[in-house]
């Protein structure tokens, strides 16, 4: 047979299969889309009302950091859609990487030719999930409206803007793709284990907020951790900077964390690998 | 040509007593308590091309651990083995594409969509041309008589159904080779002839290479001329079904349907009793001596009828084991005193 | 269960509370590292509020104050809420609920001469008292971490009516669960349902921030809603928010609500099985 030329699957095809048999899955359980907009849309409301609340006190987070009302808005949106990406293409399919080392179904995954990490890593699109994508574009737009209406340098559209924001947003699913990878794979060594998506949370948590306000105290040693060793402050803070553009005193700054940003999330995703492959060794050693 | 070829095939498990749990786990870190266990200790097979080959052995024997190393998806601790001149475990892409795992109790389609729907998938992932694709799922869905069911989702189906949906989802690449595992557990006795008659008419027909792991007698008697035995994970026996019950069951089973008021006194000492449910005796009786014990029983009874027939084969395999297990235990035990 | 005596009656809770204690205790090792764990997310709002009070008071943290809270007020304040919240969250128990009226396991609470009100109490009871024991241990060691963060230490009266505070918010955060999984008895599907309120109980319990810092009007609409007492209000009477003249009408006020929902859930539990029997399991 025609062995040849055709051994290479045509990767961007799978993985349109996977997303086409998604959709059809999820087609079946509508009311889960309503569900989940409904929950989402709330969850929503609650954290711009906190926020709202928050800058009904102060005129913005940290003093001089040039992230006031609608500038943060504009890392909350950035946060919501970054997330979004995440639970919509990877989160599903992590939860099940696990689930398939426990259970042993990753001897399926394993017979296939085709890379195992693509073959796991996007099995499944949750398409519900990007509701929040749609919120956060929402408010988004919304915010940015605002600011373009600033006082101080207000905000405009810029090419370099469209092309950078999505790119930096891509930097930031890899980076955060590439933790859920590694914490997953754990599961080989560790068996099941609740403790360790508690700990996703937690980690995940620090990349919420503007990271100036770590730069302070005993903030330091965090600021420099989730910076340098698992770079999930950079995720929203990189992106999110670049749209809202923060008048800041500390300006000139920007330049090499950008670049640091994407060296960070090629570096992620090749650990990622590593512990993929690690994972999968240690699991075709020990199955039964 | 040899399909096939394993040498000296051995994999040990070290293991350790995973727990749940993060403490428990860092706890774990420190100190474990290792054990090795064979899987599968130092196996030898040769399989031609087209053979149809049947491992047989309790749970646990290593039967599945096999497959599993021919399948590429874990690694052996030492020893050979090629299939098609490909090192299973080094999972190069073209060996891949040429053969297929089914596993009886684990399903690999989408739970929740319609059959067609995951073949359309293992067609980008196996990059079957259209045309091809197309016809092996007409002819597949039309043999299994499946075809109203590839639009349905896989979870309304019943467990028969399913299994002959993962056969179609394993054969939809024309594998060369294919492994079955316990394809027919859990069937009812009509899917399992079903399933049966498939896999031999579509063997017969491509003429390609099975081999099936089974502990239903049926499956093996149904469609397997050589039969692997394994056990605690050395291959005990090799050969076809007629040589096992030669040379494994050296005794018959004769059944005696004695005449009214005639009492089954004395049967005992000509041979051994199986059971008494009046009128109705069941002996068994080495195979040297059925003639002598018949003429005898003849002579001093009043009987209506009688049969000789050879043992169950589940008995017969049964007993393989146990000999099997009791042989092992010596040669353990000769090996620790040694 | 006329004849029952009430020391056999006794007997029977003591034995069940004894099991589900037992039960909770073989997982403690995850227990204590997971409440460790819970105490993360405060750093984050440590560092969220510093910049805050940094930037409303143009630097001088020390000295400004928002609705009346200092800085250091509000950690003190997040870490008293998550005091609170110990005792006010029932993960799992209205989940658990609807999906025994869904799948029928609520039959053996028709079969056995068990009351399941009391029963699921008994068992909450049992498994907050685990975590207690264990929990204590790093909660210990963030507030000591945290000391100085704190207030000078109360009066007896605001110890007394924290304490009792704690326990209503146990009991009422216990019975607003139960009626949400009760009310799996009307709709199969309540996890959405049960998602919406979680996240109101988060954002009105003032789990998620002081509910001092919400407009007058807001805070005024939600002071008539029962879930400020889940976390909140001990909180509060901690930090001396509550004036102690009124702590006592407030605690009379949480009782009431309580009353109200242990009734709600007596009637749900009642018409519910009636509708369950109804339609024959």
């Amino acid at each position: 047979m025609s062995s040849r030329q055709s051994t290479r699957p045509d990767y961007f095809r799978v993985f349109l299969t996977f997303a086409r048999n998604s959709l059809v899955r999820d087609m079946m359980f509508r009311t889960n889309f309503l569900i989940e907009a409904i929950t989402s849309l709330s969850w929503a409301i609650m954290n711009v009302g906190f926020y709202w609340i928050v800058f009904e006190h102060t005129p913005s987070i940290g003093q001089d950091t040039g992230w006031g009302k609608y500038e943060f808005f504009v890392f909350l949106g950035t946060t919501w859609i970054i997330n979004a990406l995440v639970q919509a293409f990877f989160m599903p399919n992590c939860e099940e990487f696990s689930e398939m080392i426990r259970t042993g179904a990753l001897d399926f995954a394993l017979l296939k030719p085709i890379d195992t990490q693509f073959l796991v890593s996007f099995r499944k699109v949750h398409w519900s999930s990007l509701s929040n994508l749609l919120l956060g574009i929402g408010l988004l737009v919304l915010s940015l409206q605002e600011l373009a209406h600033r006082p101080v340098q207000p905000w405009r559209l810029s090419a370099s803007v469209c092309l950078l924001y999505p790119l930096y947003i891509l930097c930031g699913v890899a980076i955060l793709y590439s933790l859920m990878t590694c914490l997953a794979a754990t599961s080989v060594w560790l068996g099941r284990n609740q403790t360790l998506y508690d700990f996703w949370f937690y980690i995940t948590n620090f990349s919420r907020y503007p990271m100036e306000i770590y730069r302070r105290g005993w903030g330091i040693p965090l600021w420099f951790v989730f910076t340098f060793i698992i770079p999930v402050l950079l995720v929203v803070n990189v992106p999110a900077r670049i749209l809202a553009q923060p008048v800041s005193g500390k300006s000139g700054s920007e330049w090499p964390l950008a670049a640091f940003t994407v060296l960070a999330a090629a570096g992620s995703v090749l650990a990622s690998r590593w512990v993929f492959r690690r994972a999968l060794a240690a699991y075709r050693s020990a199955s039964s | 040509m040899a399909i096939i070829e394993i040498e000296n095939l051995t994999k040990t498990y070290r293991v350790y007593q995973k727990r749940e749990g993060l403490v428990a786990a860092i706890r774990g870190l420190w100190h474990r308590e290792y054990r090795d266990v064979y899987a599968v200790r130092g196996i030898n097979l040769t399989v031609e091309q087209g053979e149809f080959v049947a491992f047989l052995g309790p749970n646990g024997a290593g039967k599945t651990t096999t497959l599993k190393l021919l399948s590429g998806v874990i690694y052996p601790t030492s020893g050979t083995a090629r299939v098609m001149g490909f090192v299973p475990w080094e999972r190069h892409n073209e060996y891949r594409r040429r053969f297929a795992l089914v596993m009886g109790q684990k399903n690999q389609l989408w739970w929740d969509l319609p059959a067609q729907e995951s073949y359309r998938l293992h067609q980008q992932i196996y990059r079957i041309p259209p045309e091809d694709f197309q016809r092996r799922l007409d002819e597949l869905s039309e043999l299994l008589r499946v075809r109203e069911l590839l639009g349905r989702p896989v979870r309304e189906l019943s467990l028969g159904e399913r299994m002959k949906m993962e056969l179609i989802a394993a054969l939809l690449h024309a594998p060369d080779v294919l492994f079955l595992d316990e394809p027919t557990i859990g069937l009812d006795v009509v899917a399992q002839h079903n399933i049966q008659e498939f896999l031999k008419f579509y063997q017969r027909e491509r003429r390609i290479t099975i081999l099936l792991t089974s502990h239903y007698m049926q499956d093996v008697e149904a469609l397997c001329k050589r039969v692997v035995v394994i056990n605690d994970g050395v291959i005990q026996f090799d050969g076809s079904l007629d040589e096992i019950v030669d040379s494994f069951s050296g005794y018959r089973v004769v059944r005696l349907h004695l005449a009214e008021g005639q009492s089954a006194e004395g049967l005992a000492r000509l041979a051994e009793v199986e059971s008494i449910e009046l009128p109705r005796v069941t002996l068994r009786c080495p195979r040297g001596e059925v003639a002598r014990v018949l003429a005898r029983v003849l002579e001093d009874y009043r009987i209506v009828d009688l049969s000789v027939e050879d043992p169950p084969l589940e008995e017969t395999i049964a007993r393989l084991y146990e000999n099997a297990r009791g042989e092992n235990r010596q040669s353990l035990a000769a090996a620790t005193e040694a | 269960m006329g004849t029952v005596t009430l020391p056999t009656k006794a007997s029977i809770w003591w034995t069940i509370y004894r099991t589900a204690l037992a039960e909770r205790l073989a997982y403690r090792g995850d227990f204590a590292l997971g409440t460790l764990m819970r105490f993360l997310p405060i750093i984050t709002q440590i560092f969220l509020w510093w910049a805050i009070f940094d930037a409303a008071g143009g630097g001088a943290v020390g000295s400004t104050r928002l609705a009346g809270y200092s800085f250091h007020d509000m950690v003190a304040y997040y870490l008293l809420s998550m005091l609170g919240r110990a005792f006010s969250s029932m993960p799992g128990l209205a989940s658990t609920v609807s999906k025994q009226i869904r799948e029928g396991e609520i039959n053996r609470y028709l079969i056995q001469p068990i009351d399941m009100i009391g029963f699921l109490l008994l068992g909450r009871v049992a498994h907050k008292t685990a975590y207690y024991a264990i929990a204590i241990g790093p909660f210990a060691l963030v507030f000591f971490l945290c000391g100085n963060y704190f207030p000078a230490w109360p009066e007896v009266d605001v110890w007394v009516g924290m304490f009792l505070a704690l326990v209503f918010a146990f009991l009422l955060g216990f019975f607003l669960d139960l009626c949400i999984g009760l009310i799996g008895f009307w709709f199969l599907e309540v996890s959405s349902l049960l998602f919406v309120y979680m996240l109101l109980n988060f954002f009105l319990s003032g789990h998620m921030f002081p509910l001092d810092l919400l407009p007058p009007f807001w805070r005024q609409a939600v002071g008539y809603l029962p879930f400020q007492y889940l976390a909140y209000f001990p909180a509060a009477i901690y930090l001396g928010k509550i004036p102690a003249d009124q702590l006592w009408y407030h605690l009379g006020i949480e009782a009431c609500w309580l009353v109200a929902v242990i009734a709600a859930a007596r009637v749900l539990y009642a018409r519910g099985l009636k509708r369950y029997s109804g339609f024959g399991g």
